[in-house]
């Protein structure tokens, strides 16, 4: 138990730092931009507690947040994705599985995960983004962002998935 | 009460969530310039547009006692400029004396509206956007001030928006002069405190103490004389030892600019060259 928690912790790290130090330079064509810490409230246990999902999911995007000078943004749309994580795992899984359990392929299969992933990362990327733009001025242009980041980062999540289950 | 508590337990999660968002949202428009300022807009959009609404209906009750007073004000004023006019035709002898006075009058700079739309103070070189441009008659070497004092100078204009060089720009140079003994220098901001900027070239025999008022000289064509700029914090030497530099407090604050007026001087001229031509 003591293990995983260690484990979970420094994938946390590593996570925040490449997001920190080189996803959020990227801007390809100046669309998309891959937010793949994500990936990390993607696959926790299912059996953590609602609360303490809120709790990870506001922590972890305050701290992208705040080395990203935009306070409250990452916080806000990663909270809304550990509010509706468990609901968004119903929908892909069968209620009568077991409680320790860990989404990802293995787990799903390829395409139950894939779905999962990138309805997940699609709902987070609005949010974040909308809070970034704030307004629905540009929208077409706004839909864009949404739809090219969040085919990046699921993109990114898939590849994570796969070498780590190796 | 074991039933208020079964619920608050059961829904926690949904409690919890609000909260954290709630306080995201805090965060968000705290501390991001953008969201904050377009909430804040948005908001005194609002307030703006009932306050006009109310105003003008309740304007009209109004008319009668304010049309009174100034017809009052009016006929008092008449009569004061008639017997100061025969004063000074009296003194001078000079017919002449009068007509520069009026010029004087005439020669009033008119003020164009204007609502700051972007805003920067954390560079070295920091600059204001106005939305009025060249179709509002708004154009370069302008001066901007706001009801606190100066703001800047109009750098660049579009059709219909115009950049203003903040006073908080290392470009900026405006001539100002202390307004209790006169003595005059320039105005340059050093890049680093928002509140604060410097006024060079005084020179040492200029009698100036703390809580001085700084305003602006009038010798430049782009600001008339006597606007508020600041108040004098602390008197320096200058980095040559021959002359005094004063730190300003700027009566504007930057960080809440948003109507400010735009001083057109396009317009005195164009009236000199009236009365210039009228008198020939």
């Amino acid at each position: 138990m003591n293990v995983s928690y260690w484990k979970r912790g420094l994938w946390l790290l590593a996570l925040v730092l490449v997001q920190v130090l080189v996803l959020n330079q990227i801007h390809i064509g100046g669309y998309a931009t891959p937010f793949a810490y994500v990936y990390f409230m993607l696959v926790l246990n299912r059996d953590v507690k609602r609360n303490v999902l809120l709790l990870l999911g506001f922590f972890v995007g305050l701290v992208i947040d705040v080395f990203s000078n935009t306070p409250g943004m990452h916080a806000a749309a990663t909270t809304l994705l550990a509010f509706v994580r468990p609901w968004l795992l119903t929908l892909f899984v069968p209620r009568d599985s077991v409680d320790d359990w860990e989404p990802g392929i293995r787990s799903m299969g390829f395409g139950s995960f894939l779905g999962y992933a990138a309805m997940a990362v699609f709902l987070h990327h609005a949010v974040l983004l909308l809070l970034d733009t704030f307004s629905f001025f540009s929208w077409t242009l706004l839909l864009l962002k949404v739809v090219c980041s969040t085919a990046l980062t699921t993109f990114c999540v898939m590849m994570m998935e796969s070498v780590r289950r190796k | 009460m074991r039933n208020l508590l079964d619920f608050l337990l059961r829904y926690s999660h949904c409690f919890l969530f609000v909260i954290l968002e709630v306080v995201c949202f805090v965060l968000l428009f705290r501390f991001n310039n953008y969201q904050g300022s377009v909430y804040f807009s948005s908001a005194n959009w609002l307030c703006g547009t009932v306050y006009e609404i109310s105003s003008s209906i309740t304007g009209y009750f109004h008319l009668k006692t304010v049309n009174d007073a100034l017809t009052d004000r009016n006929l008092d004023l008449e009569r004061e400029v008639s017997s100061l006019r025969a004063v000074v035709a009296e003194l001078t002898r000079d017919s002449s004396a009068v007509d520069s006075l009026q010029q004087a009058a005439l020669g009033d700079f008119w003020r164009i509206k204007a609502h700051v739309v972007n805003n920067t103070l954390d560079r070295a070189d920091n600059f204001i956007t106005i939305d009025k441009g060249r179709s509002d008659s708004v154009q370069a070497e302008m001066g901007v001030v706001c009801g606190n004092g100066v703001v800047g100078i109009v750098g660049k204009t579009t059709s219909h928006h115009a950049l203003v060089i903040s006073l908080l720009n290392s470009k900026s140079n405006i001539s100002c002069k202390i307004k209790s003994s006169g003595y005059f220098g320039y105005l340059r901001w050093d890049g680093t405190d928002v509140r604060y900027t410097y006024l060079h070239d005084v020179p040492r025999h200029a009698e100036c103490q703390k809580g001085d008022t700084i305003v602006t000289s009038g010798y430049s064509s782009i600001f008339p004389e006597g606007i508020m700029v600041g108040v004098v914090e602390d008197i320096e030497d200058s980095h040559d030892g021959l002359s005094y530099l004063l730190k300003v407090r700027l009566s504007t604050d930057f960080g809440r600019l948003d109507d400010v007026r735009v001083i057109a001087r396009e317009g005195m001229e164009e009236i000199e060259e009236l009365t210039k031509e009228y008198r020939k």
